[in-house]
């Protein structure tokens, strides 16, 4: 999986593009990826999925500890635009309801 | 012809000859020193206390991201003094020289010698002596990464066969209830569960997903299982819902604290009435089969841990003669084959809807067929079905 970080016009925003597959093996370089931003002050993150071919439980486990940690700072984590794989698992397991969707 | 030399000359030419000989006979010395320790500190103390004894050294002090240092604590503290500062000019009774890391960075070995000074041949002796150290570090360290993993890799099977012994064994005894539930746990332990109770009249069961692998997937899959049968005691007859919240308002903050969250499909079926109630928090797939269709519960609510169940209701379904109920996991539908290929749902759906006389024979069948589409493939993940018949009549395999 490739993961780009693109800065935004908002001092506090990041996106971070995902591509490919998103499981248990690419969680942790999400996971620095995300925590790198976090810890440098963006806490509005934006996580493009349109790319992403599949996600499994800990990818899913991993954008949900993402968002609970964005929202406590402050801020939120959107999901944008995920591809059609990755929003049947989303709707299916109703986490679409505890997400942002963009 | 070359011009005569004179006295001194001869001097400093044979006190070259002298000290590159007593280099060699150093160097060969130290490589014939035979390291049997695989642990760090004894192999770096082996090459200290011979390099100590060919330099005629007082003391060794190697900074790395750990010291070593050798020799009496006097000398020790001597050279450690020494080392706060670089070393002068004037202070030639202490050197040092520094030594490259394998992985780039540069550590830094000292001596103090009080009877003479250091010459070049000394510090090239202490150059290989640092190598050597450096070696002799790297190897410990892979070994012991070696262990470390060879440690988790049977942890998590020890966790794995644990987690897999607090799924039920036992199935209920009742004539009006068919069952079959299994669970086959892939190598690094995942977090799929089920567990069930009959309580008077009516069958509790819950299936569930742990998000994650290893030690912390299967700790939270023994923890969910522990608040489900607790749950099941409790509520008594209250239904699906008090049995989803129940469990929630016991296990949701420690899912929260471990970044975790369990898909759950919790359910509750009157075996004298037939009416099943389901909650499913973000489980699938889960369905109906009735009329050899499959007809697919969908989830009400986001997996517990991922936020607190302030309220759900139960969903009510009234089974009849040849309904099937059916809870499994992603590990059945997602098992890869050699050539990428996906099993799939409509795979696992064919085979629900497809003829079968018991349970038993439709879940085992389930389980052949996918280990059969994965043919050498490992398994990816936990595969797990709970299924049962309704009113199974006289029916069996």
């Amino acid at each position: 999986m490739d993961i780009s970080v693109t800065e935004t016009p908002a001092p506090t925003t990041r996106s971070l593009t995902l591509r490919g597959r998103f499981d248990a093996h690419e969680a942790p370089a999400f996971r620095d990826a995300l925590d790198a931003a976090m810890d440098n002050g963006h806490h509005d993150l934006a996580v493009v999925l349109t790319d992403v071919e599949f996600v499994d439980s800990t990818a899913l486990a991993e954008l949900v500890r993402g968002m609970k940690r964005c929202r406590e700072a402050g801020g939120d984590l959107a999901l944008v635009s995920p591809s059609d794989p990755v929003r049947v698992i989303l709707e299916l397991t109703k986490l679409d309801a505890a997400f942002t969707i963009r | 012809m070359k011009p005569p030399t004179t006295n001194s000359e001869t001097d400093l030419l044979a006190g070259a000859l002298v000290e590159t000989n007593d280099q060699l006979l150093g160097l060969y010395d130290l490589v014939s020193l035979t390291i049997e320790s695989l642990d760090e500190q004894r192999a770096v103390l082996a090459i200290l206390d011979r390099a100590k004894s060919i330099l005629g050294a007082d003391a060794l002090l190697l900074r790395a991201d750990r010291n070593y240092s050798i020799g009496p604590p006097n000398d020790v503290a001597a050279l450690e003094a020494v080392h706060r500062i670089p070393v002068q000019a004037g202070d030639s009774s202490a050197t040092s020289v520094p030594v490259q890391t394998p992985d780039g960075t540069t550590v830094d070995l000292g001596a103090l010698r009080k009877s003479s000074p250091f010459g070049t041949a000394d510090k090239k002796l202490l150059g290989a002596v640092g190598k050597m150290l450096v070696g002799a570090i790297h190897r410990a360290r892979m070994h012991q990464a070696g262990l470390d993993q060879a440690v988790k890799a049977r942890d998590h099977d020890t966790a794995s066969e644990l987690a897999q012994r607090a799924l039920p064994r036992w199935r209920p005894e009742s004539g009006r209830l068919d069952l079959f539930a299994h669970s086959s746990p892939a190598r690094a332990a995942g977090g799929d569960l089920f567990t069930f109770a009959l309580v008077d009249d009516t069958f509790h069961f819950v299936v569930g997903d742990v998000s994650g692998k290893g030690l912390p997937a299967a700790l939270m899959m023994t923890t969910t299982i522990s608040a489900s049968n607790a749950a099941f005691a409790s509520v008594g007859e209250s239904g699906a819902a008090a049995i989803l919240t129940t469990i929630d308002s016991w296990v949701y903050e420690t899912l929260a604290d471990a970044g975790l969250f369990v898909t759950l499909l919790v359910g509750s079926y009157n075996l004298t009435s037939g009416i099943l109630q389901t909650c499913n928090a973000g489980h699938s797939p889960v369905g109906i089969v009735r009329n050899a269709t499959f007809q697919p519960l969908a989830a009400q609510l986001p997996p517990i841990g991922v936020l607190p169940v302030e309220s759900v209701e139960a969903c009510t379904h009234q089974l009849g003669p040849g309904d099937r109920f059916i809870a499994a996991s992603d590990g059945l539908v997602e098992q890869l084959n050699m050539v990428g290929g996906m099993f799939g749902d409509e795979r696992l759906e064919a085979l629900l809807v497809s003829d079968a006389m018991c349970a038993d024979g439709l879940g085992k069948a389930v389980f052949a067929a996918v280990s059969d589409f994965a043919g050498a493939e490992p398994q990816g993940d936990d595969r797990t079905l709970l299924t049962f018949f309704a009113d199974p009549g006289e029916s069996s395999c």
